[in-house]
């Protein structure tokens, strides 16, 4: 059986690339279960998608937890423990990472046994990030090896019909770029041996201890702890203030911000950037417009440039 | 009836400029719902608690994380002014029995979408206003059931996609009119407001802290996601739909109606409409003039009878 | 110490009163009516220092309870049937709150079609929902249950809300005589609500019930729930034996009825469970060894003190008056669960249904099942469950069945109106 699972964000179409990969299998002639895993169902927010598929009829559910090939169409999500790009992955993984730096760059730094090939993420508009899922599902399909080009054009105009044919055409000549761009990897994805109930792992069941109510119950005793989690990692543009232009209005900035990410230090709007989730309403609202969008893998680029010493 | 004629809020210098909701829910980058609550939530303060019922805004406490520095209590999608009325009544039986200081009370705030509001909890909604509980009801209206995919509520205006509502002319039915509703039990407050226009917002939730009694208000929210527009928009969105007189920003209080921002001169609904992609179908592939006009006739008609 | 007459609602009302309640949510449903009634009009009097507040349904009737236990004060409310039912989503959610408070069920049969009269099918439809369930069998135990239920709600280990079930019209219209505690002594036994950190105060924030998303995180907070509920049964013989100690009453939570040397014995819940009292003493007589076992607590279930009880004894029949269609009785399910696989479980249990909406259970039919039970032991074979329903039951029911002009043919080749 093949085990594969998708990670991207919310709006970056994972549920329809799960689905592309799936109808393509269907059509090769497997048997194929496909889902998509939403954590919170947000723009943005990381969620999963998987496929299964296999000569004989399935009799597996849920997540997958030991991958043949796991593919990270948002390479932002790989250091996001909730995303769980890397569960489960072992010697036998190949992890497809949507990404502009370079495998030896990857393999250093998640040191796994697993291996990683990289495809190459083109500098995309905002509205070209649409198209991610065609590039990973034909990335795919040519590292299982066992999907043919034709199969798979047929499924992604079956499962993209209703989009329209210009939209086809731009999902169909994507993913047909990443197929032959993984003419070097063809077939290398293995299916791992399934688990024996010889020598199989044995689970450590545990007797629950009794937690009195004042432990058990539902309850959060803490003020705003929500700031621990980091949406700003959900960004992939980032506001920048230019302080020249801004003209201390107090604050449209500030109280237009969704998120409450802006605030006013002594007379000057300063943005958190581990919350702000990129929705750009201050980039509109700036009266001077003061504030510029910038793709957030530049802005990480210029930070990381200034905080090299000369 | 008391009723605060002086205001803190005349301008958005006088809003506050750090927010007391925490940041890091997973809210969508956009959500007007959050703009609207973070702005209310900078008014309110933390001595509250609120009484949520299932909606989009239930997933701002996920266990363990919650953005409240005061106190959430989630029910149940019907129930939430009954929540309410168990709080409200707890607190006081305590400070009256002497178990509890005073300084130790709360504003009781109500927090559902449109979902809840417009339906399923109008029960509760009505036998909470009907026993005069004193509490702020804040209905987050994004126009449809927002968590579950936006299929359309009981608040989705004629017209407009959802998906359950996908065929060319969109929702066949008429936005409820909850404001009248709610007027019509003669409560000690009803108003309407939008994250888009944050002074009148300021205004009316002070106001409202100010008087005691079943205070209800209904907050305008673009939802980016179920609008089908891109998130930047918000505000701009929002402010149209004061701008073209579809969302009247308005109060009920001591029996009478009144408008706190009429607009001059009203722009034409299409500005608003042709922003979100839940009314394309009314411009492509080609024009449906005759729901355009209706919609404007509609809001036209409004005014009119505000006169 | 007085004795008077109380029917099965005053006495739940005096209960309640005797607690010390805070605040009551109310919603009017026969047979529930008068609890509220009686309530009400001592609070109008000033002679109970509580709040109550008519909601507008049980499901708001329910929420407004919890939440205002989850606020820190003790609450009672009262319901039946289709308000239980109409609030069932509450009751769920709010064992999860884990707020304690009291809820006095007066049993009733549900629709459709609608009736008035009692069974125990609604309390049954409550058995999952993680309330604690005492069930009574007379006006007194109704008053002592309310008291204990308080004490069993807020211990610490267990802090659910508690259901105390009494039948309606048999017991809830019936007056018996009842002793009412003194209010001191009641107010010692029950004691004062400590909330611990579930509450709402000003200077500690916190957010409760919260939402929770992934498998083990949610199925730690079920887990912890039923634990909770389990720690019942402890919680429960300590707090009746104090009970016993301070008011001289006694209820183990399940009444063992002389059947220390029975080999065959009743298993019935709720007041008609006193009329297999009665057939037991008649059985007696005519040289029969059988006993009766009248649970007391239904949730948590009392497994282990069932075991006990019934080892030796081979024969029993269940007489549930509830039915879970297309199974059959509840109890009898459920103590056949328990009983499974353990050494000296009876060799027969049988099931017989009856009660349902009020039906009566006379005591011939009593004989006649204690009959059926001992065929069962001496021949080693467990008949099927029964329904129990007569020849002139059913000729009355084909009388109006004809009025209500149902099928000729039909109820002619039943043999019903021809043969009157």
């Amino acid at each position: 059986m093949y085990r594969i699972r998708f990670h991207g964000r919310g709006g970056q179409g994972m549920k329809t690339a799960s689905r592309i990969l799936g109808t393509a299998f269907f059509l090769q002639g497997y048997e194929v279960q496909d889902a998509p895993r939403y954590g919170a169902e947000r723009r943005g927010a990381p969620i999963f998608a998987y496929v299964r598929a296999d000569q004989q009829p399935i009799f597996e559910r849920g997540i997958i937890t030991q991958p043949d090939l796991v593919i990270v169409a948002d390479d932002s999500l790989v250091p996001v423990p909730a995303a769980g790009v890397l569960t489960g992955a072992d010697a036998h993984t190949v992890m497809l990472i949507n990404s502009d730096e370079t495998t030896a760059t990857w393999q250093h730094r998640l040191n796994l046994a697993s291996s990683i090939i990289t495809l190459p993420a083109e500098a995309l508009e905002r509205d070209e990030l649409r198209f991610i899922g065609a590039t990973c599902t034909g990335a795919a399909a040519r590292l299982l090896g066992v999907i043919s080009r034709d199969n798979l054009q047929q499924a992604i105009e079956q499962e993209l019909a209703q989009l329209g044919d210009a939209i086809i055409e731009k999902n169909l000549s994507r993913a047909s770029l990443a197929y032959d761009s993984m003419q070097g990897h063809q077939g290398c994805v293995q299916t791992a041996a399934e688990a024996n109930a010889v020598d199989y792992h044995k689970p450590a069941w545990i007797e629950l201890p009794f937690d009195d109510a004042r432990i058990s119950a539902p309850d959060i005793h803490a003020a705003a702890n929500s700031v621990k989690i980091r949406t700003g990692l959900w960004r992939t543009l980032r506001p920048v203030i230019d302080y020249a232009r801004c003209s201390r209005c107090w604050w449209v900035c500030s109280t237009f911000c969704p998120d409450g990410a802006i605030k006013v230090d002594d007379k000057t709007p300063v943005i958190d950037y581990d919350h702000c989730k990129g929705c750009m309403v201050c980039v509109a609202q700036c009266p001077p417009h003061a504030i510029e969008a910038i793709p957030e893998e530049q802005a990480k680029q210029q930070e990381a440039e200034l905080e090299t010493p000369a | 009836m008391t009723e605060q004629t002086v205001t803190l809020y005349r301008s958005m210098k006088d809003l506050p400029s750090t927010h007391l909701l925490g940041t890091g829910t997973p809210m969508c980058a956009g959500c007007g719902g959050l703009e609207a609550l973070n702005q209310l939530y900078d008014i309110i303060g933390e001595k509250s608690v609120f009484i949520n019922a299932a909606g989009c805004m239930t997933l701002l406490s996920v266990y363990p994380f919650t953005p409240f520095r005061g106190s959430w209590l989630y029910t149940a999608m019907a129930s939430a002014p009954a929540g309410a009325q168990g709080v409200r009544d707890a607190l006081d039986i305590l400070i009256k029995k002497q178990r509890m200081p005073a300084d130790e009370d709360m504003q009781v705030v109500v927090l559902t979408g449109d979902g809840s509001a417009y339906g399923m909890g109008l029960s509760a909604t009505s036998g909470a206003i009907e026993r005069n509980l004193d509490f702020l009801y804040i209905c987050y209206d994004n126009e449809g059931y927002g968590n579950t995919g936006q299929q359309f509520s009981a608040a989705t205006p004629h017209g407009a996609r959802t998906s359950t509502s996908t065929g060319r002319r969109g929702y066949p039915g008429f936005k409820k009119d909850l404001f009248a509703i709610w007027a019509a039990h003669k409560p000690a407050y009803v108003a309407t407001v939008a994250g888009a226009e944050p002074v009148d917002l300021a205004r009316k939730i002070e106001k409202a802290m100010s008087i005691k009694g079943p205070r209800l208000i209904i907050a305008l929210s673009p939802c980016p996601t179920g609008w089908d527009y891109d998130p930047q928009d918000t505000v701009t969105i929002g402010k149209l739909a004061v701008k073209t007189g579809i969302w009247p920003l308005k109060e009920y209080i001591d029996g009478q109606v009144v408008h706190t921002k009429p607009p001059r001169e009203r722009k034409p609904v299409e500005d608003y409409l042709k922003l979100q992609g839940r009314y394309k179908h009314l411009f492509e592939p080609e024009r449906n003039e005759p729901l355009i006009t209706e919609i404007q006739q509609k809001v036209d008609r409004y005014w009119h009878n505000v006169g | 110490m007085t004795r008077k007459l109380l029917t099965g609602n005053g006495a739940a009302a005096w209960g309640a009163r005797l607690a010390a309640t805070d605040y009551i949510p109310a919603f009017p449903i026969t047979p529930q009516t008068e609890i509220i009634e009686t309530l009400s009009t001592w609070i109008d009097q000033g002679d109970m220092d509580a709040r109550m507040v008519t909601m507008e349904s049980e499901h708001s009737m329910i929420t407004a309870a919890a939440a205002a236990a989850a606020s820190g004060i003790r609450v009672f409310s009262a319901t039946s049937s289709q308000g239980l039912l109409y609030g069932m989503e509450m009751l769920y959610t709010v064992s999860g709150w884990r707020a304690p408070f009291v809820l006095v069920n007066v049993s009733r049969g549900l629709a459709s079609p609608i009736t008035l009269e009692p069974d125990h099918n609604d309390i049954m439809a409550a058995r999952d929902c993680g309330f604690l369930q005492i069930h009574c069998a007379t006006c007194q135990e109704v008053l002592d249950s309310t008291l204990m239920a308080f004490r069993l709600a807020e211990h610490e280990h267990i802090r659910l809300p508690v259901i105390v079930n009494m039948d309606g019209f048999y017991l809830s219209f019936t007056r018996e005589p009842v002793e009412l505690p003194e209010a001191a002594a009641a107010q010692r036994f029950v004691g004062d609500y400590d909330a611990e950190n579930i509450r709402f105060r000003a200077s500690a924030p916190v957010s409760q019930a919260v939402a929770v998303l992934g498998g083990a995180p949610y199925s730690y907070f079920r887990y912890e729930t039923h634990m909770a509920a389990q720690h019942g049964l402890a919680v429960y013989d300590e707090l009746s034996t104090t009970f016993a100690e301070q008011f001289g009453r006694v209820y183990p939570a399940i009444d063992a009825y002389r059947c220390d040397d029975a080999d065959t014995a009743f298993v019935m819940l709720g007041s008609f469970a006193t009329k297999a009292q009665a057939a037991v003493d008649r059985l007696r007589e005519a040289g029969h060894r059988i006993g009766l076992l009248r649970p007391r607590l239904l949730r948590p279930f009392p497994a282990e003190l069932f075991r006990r009880l019934l080892a030796g004894i081979s024969g029993v029949a269940v007489i549930d008056q509830n039915l879970s269609m297309g199974m059959g009785g509840v109890l009898h399910a459920e103590l056949a669960g328990a009983l499974y696989g353990h050494a000296r479980a009876p060799s027969c249990l049988l099931s017989f249904i009856g009660g349902l909406g009020g039906r009566d259970i006379s005591l011939e039919e009593f004989f006649q099942i204690a009959e059926v039970t001992r065929t069962a032991v001496a021949e080693q074979h467990t008949p099927p469950p029964r329904l129990l329903y007569t020849e002139q039951e059913l000729r009355e029911m084909r009388k109006l069945q004809a009025i209500a002009s149902v099928e000729r043919d039909e109820l002619n080749n039943a043999g019903g109106l021809e043969h009157d």
